[in-house]
């Protein structure tokens, strides 16, 4: 006896295909943020780390663009699953971002590509385990399901730490169970997840690998899951003279923000990138590639 | 979440007697274990067992929406809410949006409290729809208010129609606050709209006045009650379609500037954050506002108003703008 729903595709065979056909891998999801074919490949996870205003959520709408716009806007055209656990997902912004992306297009376009993005709000740790359980049926009746983004797991922090009382591992507990039915899911489907995490403490101004502050204070489960960290951070807003936009003449304050990447598999490495945030979306601002590292190949 | 009988047809008291022995106690552990190896250990049949388990996580888990269907509901229910004045208005990228959180932050005296008397003033008579004003520092008065009103009209019965739009509650301590917004929210919002006009607003002075005494210190209690608050306010927003404006106080930070304050957690509730502060030279109520955060205008923009704005009579508004804007204010 299974679960599953009343859609032409159900039925056990395809069931059973669902979990061995292999979902597309997002290596190339952005390939200016990791270090050279260093991106997420099936089954990693990509912690994306930053206080506000840092440009998180930004680099999550881009990212989510590229997944379900159409190839022949440049998008890999797969499902997206986002689980929400801030209540903070901007509809609007995705929906203006996903409109610049695909060069304003009509609504169906649009319409089309809203319809690849799954949204599932939790508002507790409990509610996200019991949700994540029932994701899985889900991801199995959805072959094309390749990404899920997860907005922000650090949001229950404070409520199991409070609930927790003053047992380290009762604290822990529930995030550490979702951990690991999250690890599950990766392994028997091979989806990639990206995961925004808060900060619960202000960090120095110094250069993000060296800043204690930095350091994930999540359970050890979530914290074993991480391949890929990315620390986002912002730099002072710097004052550019308008490079022919518009030719207002104004001055246009553009707020840079940093992306420090860090790898722990395959090519382990680290890439630092740029970018700032303009009405369509994320732009990248070009950094000379470092050099290679010889080190590594010796 | 524990289990108990009658959470759903067939979990009755012997078999929550077995599973209790099995280790079984919350939602969470019969939906993560091992269906057949509990029937076993528990002798109850694996079909039985399997259609709990079904049951208690469609009765638990949240359902998941399609993305066009969440931008169609969207789309519908939005409204962007003019705060009166037409500088604010400006930074706010045209007023506060409903479904989202938009925060004052300054200093004492910097016009907060006025600044939310003014909008609730101008949400109620100009757009006639109610707004609840939930007061936790003592400043509210309905004698403000009435000032205020008297100079958008004479009409006393319309004066007397647009107070009646304004819901306030006046607490002091977090349980209060959290007790009132989870009576809203469950119900307490269609009790309170009268007259006609839903409520479209809420408006909570101060937030921080409530919560800032509970932080510090090796307690995280003060921690998650804020996070509570944040979450019930959110809920608001979005399932019930009202812009929530909260003040917060500022504080400094390790290299001098000013900060609004609650700290880093606090810091990615409102989707929106403008900082008042007192202008050095001119007359005593102008305040500059500069937008710290924003997820839809370039940050730091700054704009110079002033807080009599609202007392003012319409005929005296149009020469009063900074200089930026040449419109007169339009009734919208």
């Amino acid at each position: 006896m299974c679960l599953y729903f009343n859609t032409p595709e159900s039925n056990n065979e395809s069931l059973l295909f669902a979990r061995l056909e292999a979902r597309r891998c997002l290596k190339d999801v952005e390939p200016r943020l990791f270090a050279d074919d260093g991106g997420p490949d099936r089954g990693e996870v990509v912690e994306v780390y930053g206080p506000e205003g840092t440009g998180k959520t930004e680099l999550l709408y881009h990212l989510l663009c590229r997944c379900v716009l159409p190839e022949a806007a440049g998008g890999l055209e797969v499902d997206v699953v986002f689980v929400d656990t801030d209540y903070s997902l901007d509809m609007f912004r995705l929906a203006s971002v996903l409109d610049s992306g695909s060069a304003g297009s009509d609504d169906a376009v649009l319409r089309l590509c809203l319809s690849r993005l799954l949204v599932v709000r939790c508002s507790s740790s409990s509610q996200l385990l019991l949700t994540l359980h029932f994701l899985e049926t889900t991801l199995s009746s959805r072959p094309r399901a390749a990404l899920l983004l997860i907005d922000s797991i650090s949001a229950f922090y404070w409520s199991d730490r409070s609930e927790g009382g003053a047992s380290v591992a009762k604290q822990e507990e529930k995030l550490s169970r979702c951990s690991e039915l999250l690890g599950r899911l990766l392994r028997d489907y091979r989806i990639t997840i990206f995961a925004t995490c808060h900060p619960i403490r202000r960090g120095s101004n110094g250069p993000p690998s060296s800043s204690e502050a930095d350091r994930s204070h999540l359970c050890r489960a979530w914290q074993r899951l991480v391949t890929h960290r990315l620390v986002c951070s912002r730099q002072e807003a710097q004052h550019n003279p308008a490079n022919g936009d518009e030719g207002s003449g104004e001055q246009r304050n553009w707020q840079v923000f940093t992306v420090h990447c860090s790898s722990w598999t395959g090519t382990k490495g680290s890439r630092v990138s740029s970018f700032r945030v303009t009405d369509g979306g994320v732009e990248f601002i070009w950094t000379p590639r470092p050099p290679p590292d010889l080190s590594a190949v010796l | 979440m524990k289990l108990s009988s009658g959470m759903c047809p067939g979990l009755d008291e012997n078999l929550l007697r077995s599973l209790r022995a099995a280790d079984i106690r919350t939602v969470e552990d019969l939906v993560s274990s091992d269906i057949e190896d509990l029937a076993q250990k528990c002798s109850v049949s694996y079909k039985a067992l399997f259609a709990i388990r079904r049951v208690l996580l469609a009765q638990n888990t949240a359902f998941p929406v399609s993305g066009a269907d969440l931008y169609e509901e969207l789309l519908s229910s939005t409204a962007i809410l003019s705060t009166g004045n037409p500088s604010l208005d400006k930074l706010l990228d045209s007023g506060l949006y409903t479904g989202e959180i938009t925060e004052l932050t300054g200093g004492p005296g910097s016009g907060k409290s006025q600044v939310c008397f003014g909008v609730a003033v101008h949400i109620a008579y100009q757009l006639k729809q109610s707004v609840i004003y939930i007061d936790t520092t003592g400043g509210l008065t309905a004698n403000r208010l009435l000032q205020m009103l008297q100079t958008e009209t004479n009409n006393t019965d319309e004066q007397m129609e647009a107070l009646q739009r304004i819901h306030t509650f006046r607490l002091f301590d977090v349980g209060a606050l959290l007790d009132c917004l989870y009576g809203l929210g469950g119900g307490g919002l269609h009790k309170v709209c009268v007259g006609g006009g839903s409520v479209k607003a809420l408006i909570v002075d101060s937030v921080s006045a409530v919560i800032a005494p509970l932080l510090g210190g090796k307690q995280n209690e003060g921690m998650s009650l804020m996070i509570q608050v944040a979450a019930a306010l959110k809920t608001m927003a979005k399932d019930f379609s009202v812009a929530v404006l909260v003040t917060n106080h500022v504080t400094r930070s390790s290299s001098g500037e000013v900060q609004p304050g609650l700290g880093v957690s606090w810091s990615h509730v409102p989707r929106t954050r403008i900082l008042l502060e007192r202008v050095e030279s001119g007359a005593s109520g102008r305040r500059s506002a500069t937008l710290i955060k924003s997820s839809r205008q370039a940050c730091l923009i700054k704009e110079d108003f002033d807080l009599q704005w609202w007392s003012r009579a319409e005929g005296e508004r149009g020469g009063e703008t900074s200089g930026k804007r040449k419109l007169d204010e339009t009734d919208t």
